[in-house]
């Protein structure tokens, strides 16, 4: 097993609640509660989770775009949350994201040559000759023609500014890349090709992916392994085939059951939670699912169940399994 | 089994910098009574304008053209207090934000109750408490507070149950759900469609959905129209779509969604992107894109029979004959 490039430990985000005029804190939206994972070189980590589980947050926390509230975030060997700001900056050269919504994370105002230019002037990479030239080439590997970086983002479809970001994340050569739903906005035929050029890129390149996203078939499709977030914890992590064919925590089973298939004649057992998700600021007791979980018996109100590897590599947080 | 509604060669142009562009061209469907169709494409198709112009809900300098039938009744001829009449009583909608289509400042029970009061004539007392019936109708805990309670205090699946309970509480004969669980999580699309599958099959509804999940359509729609930039491409049974796509765009949309069991392959996406109003070409639309595209391609194909209520738009299938309607 190659050594891994990313290790997660019982990390934590707690967002205040203030309230009043001194702006007292009330209570915690507990967004991420105790995550631990590793990533190894040129693997991709896919995480899944309905909204609120902690999904995005978590992937933000990994990169200190927010500050996590615990926890510990060692990437190829260095702690990064003892790192000072220029350490920091000079860090994010190796660990890079691509976001949602390609119409909020460009900036409207820079021509696309000059959003792909930024992040080298930042890191000091290449000399300002060749930066144009880089800006064409990265342009082109992601499928653009070069002439567009005379363009700005808003003469440019969902999908094509999608592939703007992920050039943008590419333009400093880092390790990690994480893609926070980076297919989520666009139409099925496009999301298809950005998927496709992900893939490409990655072999190309060598790169490691923490894939975050809502759409199982998606993850699936792109993950080696998948962990799966329910309220801020860990509820499942197996590699792609295994979760897929024998998931074993009950929220990943109802999780799968939920998916529509494309099939008409698919015969399927269906399993409904009831309810909505309750809230990341006051948590249930116990195990987070047990309040819409069908099989929940007494202890999982009472004891918050233990992470154990319950196979080879196929951890779960279950106490009935 | 009678057709509730037939739409015939709708056509709508939109105004854009004094000019008109064609925004759905020529479409036409019917839906039988009980029968759910499924109207799926990628954004910009035209799938919910089409929606709009049945319920007469688009734009004034919107130009539309063709018949939407209901119960014989051509509703773009009908006068405006005439269609209020229809609006919300014989057919109804969902639409897909029930965070932005519900009134903010309006309580749960006042909004179920307005049409009830407009249509059925009952008094407000009476709104109320078939609102509260309603609302335990789609499955809402708590059905006497919420009532009361105004939109931002319920989760998006709960306003998306209150959406539905608006919408059923005439008890139509049509309802047109534009793409009511894209903005929900999949454990909660699964009971909202689940709840929709249970009212519309007590009630004997008639549905347009529209959506561009082919797992939704899989699981919910008798019959699918495939739409590709404003025009209806294939048409035909959920079972034959799925088991023999013939327009090669129906294909590709299969192809290029990961699926969620079986051998993980290469992807196989869909080139380039759906031309925009304006740059419309001539001859299929879908040809600048399709891998199987011909020197024909470049003359408009019609609507061809590939089998038992089977019909594409694709010159492929030109061999099989016109369909006659």
């Amino acid at each position: 097993m190659t050594e891994a490039l990313l290790q997660v430990e019982e990390l934590v985000k707690y967002f205040p609640i203030r309230r009043g005029v001194l702006q007292r804190t009330v209570g915690h939206v507990k967004a991420v509660d105790g995550i631990s994972f590793a990533v190894n070189q040129g693997e991709t980590l896919g995480v899944v989770g309905e909204s609120g589980c902690g999904k995005s947050t978590m992937g933000r926390s990994v990169l200190r775009l927010i500050e996590p509230t615990k926890g510990k975030v060692t990437f190829n060997g260095k702690n990064v949350l003892s790192l000072n700001k220029p350490e920091m900056r000079a860090m994010r050269r190796e660990m890079q994201i691509v976001f949602q919504d390609p119409y909020a994370s460009l900036n409207p105002r820079y021509t696309i040559g000059q959003t792909l230019l930024e992040p080298m002037k930042i890191h000091n990479l290449h000399s300002p000759g060749e930066r144009m030239q880089k800006v064409h080439s990265l342009l082109e590997r992601v499928g653009l023609a070069s002439e567009y970086a005379r363009r700005f983002p808003h003469e440019f479809s969902g999908g094509q500014r999608q592939r703007v970001g992920i050039a943008r994340a590419l333009a400093v050569n880092p390790k990690l890349v994480i893609l926070d739903e980076p297919v989520a906005a666009l139409d099925v035929s496009v999301q298809s090709q950005v998927l496709n050029l992900l893939e490409d890129l990655q072999d190309e390149f060598h790169l490691t992916y923490v894939f975050i996203a809502h759409d199982l078939s998606v993850v699936r499709h792109i993950s080696d392994r998948v962990m799966v977030l329910y309220l801020g914890r860990m509820a499942e992590v197996a590699d792609s085939e295994e979760l897929f064919t024998n998931p074993l925590h009950p929220y990943t089973k109802a999780l799968l059951s939920a998916i529509p298939v494309p099939d008409p004649d698919a015969k399927r057992e269906r399993i409904i939670l009831q309810g909505d998700l309750p809230s990341p600021a006051n948590p249930p007791s116990g195990c987070p699912f047990h309040t819409r979980c069908p099989v929940a018996v007494d202890k999982c109100r009472q004891e918050v169940p233990a992470w154990r590897e319950v196979k080879s590599s196929h951890h779960v947080a279950c106490h009935l399994v | 089994m009678a057709d509730v509604l037939e739409v015939r060669d709708l056509t709508i142009e939109f105004l854009i910098e004094e000019r008109y562009y064609r925004a759905v061209q020529g479409v036409s469907f019917d839906i039988g009574e009980g029968e759910t169709l499924g109207l799926v494409g990628e954004s910009g198709c035209g799938k919910s304008v089409t929606s709009l112009a049945v319920m007469r809900l688009l734009p004034t300098h919107t130009k539309v053209s063709g018949q939407v039938k209901f119960r014989g009744q051509d509703l773009l001829k009908v006068g405006e207090p005439q269609m209020r009449q229809i609006r919300g009583n014989e057919i109804s909608m969902i639409f897909q934000e029930p965070m932005t289509s519900l009134n903010p400042v309006h309580r749960i029970g006042t909004q179920i109750s307005e049409s009830l009061i407009l249509h059925r004539n009952v008094s407000a007392a009476k709104a109320r408490a078939q609102s509260i019936d309603l609302l335990k109708l789609v499955g809402i805990p708590r059905a006497e507070q919420i009532v009361d309670e105004y939109p931002h205090q319920l989760s998006g699946g709960m306003r998306q149950r209150v959406m539905i309970a608006m919408a059923m509480a005439c008890q139509p004969s049509v309802l047109i759900a534009d793409e009511p669980t894209t903005a929900l999580d999949v454990t909660i699309q699964a009971q909202i469609l689940d709840l929709m599958r249970h009212l519309t099959a007590e009630n004997h509804m008639s549905t347009l959905l529209i959506t561009h999940d082919l797992g939704v359509v899989a699981e919910m729609c008798d019959r699918v129209a495939v739409m590709y930039a404003g025009q209806i491409v294939e048409q035909g049974p959920v079972r034959e779509i799925f088991r023999h796509p013939s327009h090669p765009y129906t294909v590709g949309l299969m192809n290029c969604i990961p699926k969620i069991a079986g051998e993980r392959k290469r992807l196989v996406p869909i080139e380039g992107n759906v031309p925009s109003l304006q740059n419309m070409g001539v001859g299929c639309r879908f040809a600048p894109r399709c891998p199987k595209a011909m020197d024909v391609c470049h003359e408009e194909p019609e609507e061809y029979s590939v089998g038992t209520e089977h019909t594409c738009r694709c010159w492929l299938h030109a061999e099989a004959g016109v369909t006659s309607r």
